[in-house]
């Protein structure tokens, strides 16, 4: 069952307890790293947050409001409105979690205030529900959008093909599997700071393909 | 930019970077535009491997969260806050007796016929706390012209700045029916 922030726009959503006994993984002690860095004034830490969440954000919006061209938008005003109310974040609940329930939550008044008829989907926004709901909004996407993305998903496998062994299977497991360092290092059979320094090197030579489509 | 910068970030976003470089990293990112763009990179190469196609955020979109949260702070300052205190009511007059009484003092020790030391008949250091009271010894003889100019001039100012009460007090000891003594009583004069 959705445990949404109040309807009338509140951006000081309850956290879900259920979450509270499972461990954080090292992204969401990071992010609560960040998060404690900003409630103490560093404004720059929640520039790291924005980074880090804006396609995910970005992403599940245009495909609640089924109008990607104002996705943007939306999803600004539930960054704005996070950043906001992050003085009540006292990280029960993962960031990302936290996050999300004001981006649906912003969404969703964004869809009553136009008396659209929302979706109808009870999420709780686990990652699996919110797949499941972000592939069922698919059709949002603008061409233009999805030219760009399938252009930046091309390049990003491209470049990933041209990497050394090592390094590819190091981003890939990362990346793609989600496994620690230390997890990569046991699959790899190497030690963390090798892994690290692939990881790191397979990025930049990712990047160094992404600048040019991407400036 | 040095590599080491770039692979704490790049660490950073794993959640792997130890926590005691975190806040170094967090400030030299905010500081350099460059490692913003390349920390965005990082993120959108991940999510690009992990779900490809659909919107992605545009390249200038965390700047334009960034600007929205700066004009928001900016607007937030501006929201009507406790104005800078200015004299509260209650100090006009308070201040006003500093000002008569420290005119007074300075009057009371300015008229010395005789030229000498004026005489405190209350010393500090002796018995109890009484009123201050400053005797002008101007009896047996009339003051002098200088005296009087200098009395005039202690009272115009004397009733620039006091109260009426204060001023009626002080006057009317100056003009005390013992022509041969004007007394002036700190005490009268409104305690600052």
């Amino acid at each position: 069952m959705a445990n949404f922030p109040p309807s009338d726009g509140s951006t000081e959503p309850h956290e879900p307890r259920d979450e509270s006994d499972r461990p954080a993984t090292g992204v969401e002690q990071s992010d609560l790293e960040l998060v404690r860095r900003v409630q103490k004034g560093e404004r720059g830490a929640f520039d790291l947050l924005v980074l880090r969440y804006q396609h995910k954000v970005v992403k599940l919006v245009a495909r609640l409001l089924r109008d990607p061209a104002e996705a943007e938008d939306v999803a600004q005003e539930a960054f704005v409105k996070a950043y906001r109310a992050l003085g009540s974040f006292r990280g029960d609940s993962a960031f990302y979690t936290w996050l999300y329930r004001i981006a649906v939550n912003t969404a969703r008044n964004t869809m009553a205030s136009r008396q659209r008829r929302p979706l109808d989907y009870e999420a709780d926004l686990s990652e699996s529900e919110q797949s499941v709901v972000e592939s069922r909004m698919r059709h949002g996407d603008t061409p233009e959008a999805v030219a760009l993305s399938d252009e930046i998903h091309r390049t990003v496998n491209g470049a990933i093909e041209a990497l050394p062994e090592d390094l590819r299977t190091a981003i890939v497991l990362r990346e793609v599997e989600g496994l620690s360092y230390e997890e990569i290092a046991e699959a790899m059979d190497c030690p963390v700071g090798t892994v690290r320094s692939r990881i790191f090197r397979a990025r930049e030579a990712i990047d160094r393909s992404l600048k040019p489509l991407l400036d | 930019m040095t590599d080491q910068i770039r692979e704490q970030m790049s660490a950073l976003l794993d959640g792997e970077l130890p926590r005691d470089q975190v806040g170094l990293l967090v400030r030299r990112m905010s500081r350099d535009a460059e490692l913003k763009r390349t920390f965005g990179n990082y993120v959108l190469a991940g999510e690009s491997l992990r779900a490809p196609g659909g919107v992605m955020a545009s390249p200038g979109f965390a700047a334009r969260v960034s600007a929205a949260i700066d004009e928001g702070e900016v607007a937030g300052s501006a929201v009507p806050t406790v104005p800078a205190r200015s004299p509260a009511r209650w100090r006009r007059p308070l201040a006003a007796t500093a000002v008569a009484a420290s005119a007074a003092l300075a009057a009371v020790l300015l008229v010395r016929p005789d030229g000498g030391e004026p005489q405190l008949f209350a010393e500090r250091s002796g018995a109890p706390e009484s009123p201050l009271v400053v005797t002008l010894p101007v009896g047996g003889s009339s003051p002098t012209p200088g005296q009087n100019q200098r009395l005039a001039g202690y009272l115009v100012v004397h009733g620039q700045y006091a109260t009426p009460i204060s001023r009626r007090a002080v006057w009317s000891n100056a003009l005390a029916t013992d022509p041969g003594v004007a007394r002036v009583t700190y005490e009268n004069a409104e305690a600052p």
